[in-house]
């Protein structure tokens, strides 16, 4: 399984974080990793995209229904939101199952346990300043490692 | 949800998932920071209870997170009614091991009171006696503050305030909880 | 039998007095103190800390007993862990041809007997119980005079209790 990249939306719509993973090896005849970059128009694009998709959902299956994943030839899209319109983006090889509790996971024991619960970070990130906690960056990284 | 659900949940996460902390310490710390707001702002208890009310709205910002994580509730409340006994059965029982009465609903179910029959805040406080702060100082008003900016990041706007004090000489402690709207999903900034 | 209780704190300043009489053997409460005497207590308290002090380091314990007699007045203290002194003076009222056998085993009657010693500290360590509740109000400073009439109200409950 691979993770491409890894985005937070807060709920201003503004991107707050963006990570990429490039896998380690590439198995002999796995296919490239797509050319998704952390460029900040392709931010504003994937949240576009995951924004009409969970409208779209919640019109079609009521408001309780959530938008989860999509699948294209060449990756797969994961898509979670916390009741506080926080939104974890996570985008994957084709073949990884739902990654719905690993994005719950990352929400419950890394981001609030060192970004909102360090009184020194600021709870909003006004024009796109993103969050920088190396306790959140690291934590991330060994985990997404970790499932690679 | 069921309110003897939400009890029962409440309870749960107060026994397996809190970490505890002396009681005494709590009540110090707070008792710390309203005495030290009454100096620096030289008894002006109205201004007190504004600087209690801002303390608790960065509080409950950032408070909401910690509940939502904690409680696993990934759901929203269908309606404030549900709104209220989660409030009291699980937010207040996991943070403060308390649960508030929620009573004394408005027949538009927008507005309700919380009725504290215990207050670890309030323990061992006496009001100073200078014949002002029993009238104007709400003592525990980080508390409003607490469920305004929570319920604002979960797209409520309220409205908090308490009513009556135990510590004024009231027979209860009341908080006021009025919904002023749901909030609106904010969009994207159209693209030029 | 007149009960004169003071609460020093630690710059030997007053904290907190409270006069009260006995409420055993049929007594109604009321002290039987003299307008002057009334004076002539807090000089005699005062003049007990000295001893106080001395005695503080000797054992210890936080309750000293009866530490200083002056006439017909005995003084016992019991000292916080803060350095705050709790001070009560005791005023047997003197034998009259009347009181007999009967006002001899009443509490106080015999000032330095053990009956009236643990009696004395039972009242302390109530108000000591109540004192700390009373010091954790954030609004009480150090040193400050204690004005709550909810800790004078538990003091004399602790009198009407004990003494």
């Amino acid at each position: 399984m691979a993770v491409y990249t890894f985005y937070i939306f807060d709920r201003h719509t503004e991107c707050v974080y963006v990570k990429s993973w490039t896998p380690p090896t590439q198995a002999a005849g796995a296919s490239p990793a797509p050319a998704i970059s952390a460029g900040s128009d392709d931010a504003k694009l994937v949240f576009g995209t995951v924004f009409s998709l969970r409208n779209m959902a919640r019109k079609l299956g009521g408001d309780d229904d959530a938008f989860i994943s999509y699948r294209t030839g060449q990756y797969k899209l994961h898509f979670y939101e916390t009741p506080a319109n926080l939104r974890f983006v996570m985008i994957t090889d084709t073949a990884s199952a739902s990654m719905r509790n690993v994005l719950h996971q990352i929400y419950i024991n890394l981001w609030v346990e060192y970004v909102v619960k360090n009184p020194l970070a600021p709870v909003e990130h006004k024009g796109g300043a993103g969050i920088k906690n190396e306790l959140f960056e690291r934590g991330l990284d060994q985990f997404i490692r970790g499932m690679m | 949800m069921a309110a003897s659900k939400a009890s029962r949940i409440g309870e749960e996460i107060w026994k397996t998932r809190i970490d505890k902390v002396n009681a005494e310490l709590v009540t110090l710390t707070y008792g710390t920071i309203v005495a030290q707001l009454c100096k620096d702002f030289e008894d002006d208890y109205p201004e007190v209870n504004r600087q209690l009310d801002k303390m608790g709205y960065n509080i409950g910002l950032r408070l909401i997170e910690d509940y939502l994580a904690k409680s696993n509730t990934m759901k929203r409340c269908s309606n404030f009614r549900e709104t209220a006994d989660m409030i009291s059965r699980v937010g207040f029982k996991i943070f403060l091991n308390i649960t508030p009465q929620v009573t004394n609903w408005t027949t538009d179910n927008n507005s309700f009171s919380l009725v504290f029959d215990e207050n670890p805040f309030a323990d061992f406080v006496e009001l100073p006696d200078d014949g002002r702060a029993q009238n104007e100082l709400w003592y525990s008003n980080i508390l409003c503050g607490v469920l305004r900016g929570a319920l604002e990041m979960v797209q409520m706007q309220v409205e908090a305030h308490f009513i009556s004090d135990v510590l004024r000489g009231n027979d209860t402690t009341e908080m006021r909880v009025t919904l002023i709207r749901y909030i609106d999903d904010e969009l994207p900034p159209e693209d030029d | 039998m007149s009960y004169y209780f003071a609460i020093v704190g630690t710059q030997d300043n007053p904290l907190f007095e409270y006069e009260f009489g006995t409420s055993k053997q049929g007594g109604d409460g009321q002290s039987r103190f003299t307008e002057q005497v009334r004076h002539l207590n807090q000089f005699i308290l005062h003049s007990s800390l000295d001893i106080a002090e001395e005695v503080q380091w000797s054992h210890g314990q936080m309750y000293l007993k009866c530490i200083d007699k002056f006439f017909n007045n005995y003084i016992s203290c019991f000292v916080t862990g803060g350095n705050v002194k709790f001070l009560l003076l005791h005023q047997p009222t003197t034998p009259t041809s009347t009181a007999t056998s009967r006002s001899s085993t009443a509490i106080g009657a015999n000032p330095t007997s053990p009956a009236t010693e643990e009696a004395i500290k039972m009242f302390f360590t109530e108000v000591y119980d109540n004192w700390v509740k009373a010091i954790m109000n954030p609004f009480y400073k150090v040193n400050m005079e204690v004005r709550s009439p909810i800790f004078r109200a538990r003091v004399a409950a602790a009198g009407r209790k004990y003494l």
